[in-house]
């Protein structure tokens, strides 16, 4: 009896997941693919859209803005995972938690960052102009191909950086000795047996960076402009603007099967390197501004950093100095206005809920996607890792899916699916929340997946034959063991919920807005130094978020590991 | 520690449950009103300074939706209409090159000077809706604008033609007619310049002095203040805004061949709303001498009522050119998307 009940309990939690999945992510995904591509009319308009002059170009363009993101991102984040992991230096571990940092900015405070600093009228170009006495601005970096890409990689290095570094630090360094000792140099020790183990990290950095760009939309529309515009954000204008919702599924179809596709190589990428990591002890660490080297090297290195402090932090900080500054009388002159602005009551009206309302929903939406997503990713992580299961790729596939959906699509799907019963609930938190755990559950699983692998067998095996129950195992061996990845897990979920502007767009109804999208109406009301203040706050409250994460993860992770 | 693991997710999950709850603001027992608008519309201040009227004249409340530009949530309307029902009872901000999607969707009632007694103080020739299912509420005229701090006055172009001069290589920012009704706007006035044959080769020779083709005005306004080229697409009343609010003069406007382009934004009352009589007089005291007066400097337009009061500097430093451009509403109609579909694919490369 007691048996049956348990069987039945665990058949029920496992299927928790699922059935989320299934409701609020297949359904909508379903009655979108069925729009269209599901009629007559649906394949007469896969094939004008595929026959287009124009869509061939925005499809060209999005695929080589995609690779030279990826490449970007790759060139920038493998270095700086090798110094995070080689290196030591202080403020090493606030430099670590805040690389999540430019994850999680909403595509708006981004644009209005590259615009302060990289922009005609930038600090970067202004600079210049003043050292070398020029007229005109020397660098003209936004409005074009580099700029979007640079924004990408802003955005995506920091995963690059994040994934591989992980890996590095746990690489023993006697691979390496070895090789040197047998007379490698450095640079081939590197290539031949460093780079090979780090491979999968990189690889399935780069996917996602890719992945990301591929599908990137606002960034592309506020420094592309027109001229540049990719896949997505046509679906985008057809949709939202052009109400031809057939044609915008249609698009939507087809790009989602291109991204499905690379989210399949992804995943069979990490299948295939999956065995090939191990966990060694912590890697020794050099200090990172100590003598010894080489002046090239060095200013190679020092340069290097500039370089990444000035594309990471240099928007960031521009945005904070932009915050306290406002026009007046032809000059510009610094004002707190733009923070009481944020906090005056009568301010409220203007964006349809207080600000500071805002901050407690961008909040509460992030803890509840953390939460679900946190659940539901454990738990399809558990019964990825169980090797016997049957069918185990397809529900890989099936919930990592949600990858490979932008959230144009799916805040559009979901609007077109739960406006009427049995489940209305569009324009309310719960939709909000629901797109936000569809999103962040393929993180969650990313993260748990390879921690709950490692536990499979000897210690869960052990804790059983001694006779603990299946509930008492998870509950004293695998959860102590897995505290850091859910930390990291939950991170990524809180980021993702926090961060997510394009879907929450769609779907907040006033009262429900959250951090970006009172950015979004702030900046749309030409409240420019409000908007700024605004950013500035999420960004704070984020790097605070994150920085008490990664010490409370710290603390835990030294304890039980 | 799993245990207090456990419960610390679980009053994380409360707080984010109970924090999370929507907040209902006002519980009267009547529905208010909701009114489909442009989100500047409520960011700017119209929507405060209407709400309180309507309550003073009906003691009922208005509930604003804006949570997008005007094209937008027109395009929002009319597609919740064919899925099943709209909230909305009515709309702020059709602008008059819209009116023709307005109609073709049928999504507006027919109105009278009966329905809307205040529709009399509405001058004609800024009345564009012969059939009054949209009654305009505000107007203005889109040009040129420029910062007189990056560029001298002395330079700036005064005709189509001069702006095609490479001098002004990357100076311009103008905004995508796809998404925006200013940058709609100034791809039909070079329509009405150059002619339907013309305009794609103006548009080609203009692509060089454009630095950046923006979703929306907004947008492209602040890359402007930011000082990223010293010239865009904009309002003929934004110099007056620069004297009022920044209590500067270097934001100023310039009429190309002493022409401007018309815009004028309507409202009107959803069909099928199930509150016809409050929606008509919602619209009524939008067109107010109060609400009209307190427009300019909320809207930072033309009020289109002829009663509303506008201080002296408003009136000063507004551009109103002697002979303003608008092509006839069928023509725009019937080959907007035309138009559009070839200035994507051929001037837009």
């Amino acid at each position: 009896m007691t048996r049956a009940w348990t069987r039945l309990g665990r058949a029920a939690v496992f299927a928790l997941p699922l059935l989320f999945l299934g409701i609020f992510f297949y359904v909508p995904l379903g009655g979108l693919i069925v729009r269209g591509i599901g009629s007559p009319e649906g394949l007469t308009r896969v094939w004008e859209l595929v026959s287009d002059p124009y869509i061939q170009r925005v499809a060209r363009f999005t695929v080589v803005q995609a690779l030279l993101s990826t490449l970007a991102s790759v060139a920038i984040g493998l270095p700086l995972a090798y110094v995070l992991a080689t290196y030591r230096f202080p403020g090493q571990r606030l430099v670590r938690s805040l690389t999540i940092v430019p994850f999680t900015l909403p595509p708006i405070t981004v644009a209005l960052g590259f615009v302060l600093v990289f922009g005609n009228a930038g600090i970067v170009n202004e600079t210049l102009m003043a050292i070398f006495n020029l007229e005109r601005p020397p660098l003209s970096i936004l409005y074009s191909l580099t700029g979007i890409v640079m924004a990408h990689a802003f955005y995506n290095a920091p995963i690059v950086t994040r994934f591989t570094a992980a890996a590095w630090e746990r690489l023993s360094p006697s691979y390496e000795e070895t090789a040197r000792a047998l007379g490698a140099s450095p640079r081939r020790a590197f290539f031949n047996i460093t780079l090979p183990m780090l491979a999968p990290s990189v690889v399935s950095g780069a996917t996602l960076a890719f992945i990301y760009s591929f599908l990137s939309f606002p960034i592309v529309l506020a420094l592309g402009g027109a001229r540049f515009s990719t896949l997505e954000v046509e679906i985008y204008r057809q949709a939202i603007v052009g109400i031809n919702y057939g044609e915008a599924a249609t698009l939507a179809t087809l790009v989602l099967v291109i991204a499905l596709a690379f989210t399949v190589g992804y995943l069979a990428i990490e299948r295939r390197y999956a065995r090939q990591v191990r966990l060694e002890a912590p890697r020794p660490k050099r200090l990172l501004f100590s003598g010894g080297w080489t002046a090239l090297r060095r200013v190679g290195l020092y340069g290097f950093l500039a370089l990444s402090v000035l594309l990471f932090v240099g928007p960031m900080l521009a945005v904070l100095v932009d915050s306290v500054s406002k026009p007046w009388q032809n000059t510009v002159a610094f004002s707190l206005e733009g923070y009481r602005d944020v906090f005056a009551r009568g301010f409220s009206s203007l964006i349809g809920a207080s600000p500071l309302q805002s901050v407690i929903n961008s909040f509460s939406f992030a803890g509840v996607t953390m939460l679900v997503a946190l659940v539901c990713g454990t738990i399809i992580a558990f019964l990825l890792a169980q090797r016997r299961l049957r069918g185990r790729r397809a529900l890989e596939t099936l919930a990592m899916a949600p990858l490979a959906i932008s959230s144009v699509a799916l805040g559009l799907a979901l609007l077109r699916v739960f406006n009427r019963p049995p489940l209305d609930i569009s324009g309310t938190w719960v939709a909000i929340v629901v797109a936000h755990v569809a999103l962040a559950i393929p993180f969650v699983i990313r993260v748990l997946r390879p921690a709950l692998e490692r536990l499979e067998g000897n210690l869960t095996d052990a804790a059983r034959s001694l006779g603990a129950s299946p509930w008492r195992a998870t509950r004293d061996v695998r959860l102590p063991l897995i505290q850091g990845s859910l930390l990291t897990g939950a991170a990524f979920a809180f980021a993702i919920s926090i961060a997510e502007t394009s879907a929450t767009l769609m779907l907040a109804q006033p009262g429900l807005l959250t951090m970006p999208v009172a950015v979004y109406h702030l900046l749309a009301a030409r409240q420019f130094g409000a908007a700024s203040a605004m950013s500035v706050i999420m960004m704070a409250v984020l790097a605070l978020a994150f920085m008490v994460i990664d010490r409370f993860g710290d603390r835990t992770f030294r304890r039980y590991l | 520690m799993t245990r207090r693991w456990t419960a610390l997710a679980l009053v994380l999950g409360l707080v984010g449950l109970v924090l999370g709850q929507p907040t209902v603001s006002s519980a009267q027992s009547e529905e208010p009103l909701t009114v489909y608008t442009y989100d500047s519309f409520v960011s700017f201040g119209a929507a405060d300074v209407i709400t309180s009227a309507f309550q003073e004249a009906t003691g009922r409340d208005v509930r604003f939706v804006a949570t997008a530009d005007s094209r937008t949530m027109l395009s929002r309307l009319i597609s919740e209409r064919d899925s099943g029902g709209t909230p909305a009872d009515a709309f702020v901000g059709v602008e008059v090159n819209d009116l023709g999607t307005a109609r073709e969707n049928d999504v507006f009632q027919r109105l009278s000077e009966k329905d809307v007694p205040n529709l009399q103080s509405v001058p004609d020739d800024i009345r564009f809706d012969p059939e009054n299912r949209l009654i305009p509420y505000e107007h203005g005229f889109i040009t040129l604008v420029y910062d007189s701090e990056q560029i001298d006055p002395a330079d700036v172009p005064r005709t189509f033609d001069e702006l095609l001069d490479e001098r002004y290589r990357d100076s311009l920012i103008v905004e995508d007619p796809r998404t925006s009704s200013p940058g709609l706007s100034f791809l039909l006035w070079t329509i009405a310049q150059r002619g339907e044959d013309g305009y794609i080769e103006y548009w080609q020779q203009l692509m060089p002095n454009v630095l950046t083709i923006t979703q929306g005005w907004s947008q492209a306004f602040g890359l402007f203040t930011d000082g990223e080229a010293p010239m865009m697409v904009s309002f003929s009343t934004d110099h007056t805004f620069d004297v009022i609010v920044n209590d500067s003069d270097h934001i100023r406007v310039r009429t190309l061949d002493d022409q401007a382009y018309r815009t004028i934004f309507g409202m009107g009352v959803v069909r099928g709303t199930d509150q016809p009589d409050l929606a008509r007089e919602f619209l009524n005291v939008v067109l107010s001498s109060d609400v009209q007066s307190q427009l300019s400097e909320t809207e930072w337009m033309i009020p289109a009522s002829d009663n509303a009061r506008v201080r002296n500097v408003w009136w000063q430093n507004v551009v109103v050119p002697d002979d303003p451009v608008l092509l006839p509403s069928e023509r725009v109609t019937e080959n907007l998307d035309d138009w559009v579909d070839r200035w994507v694919r051929e001037a837009l490369p």
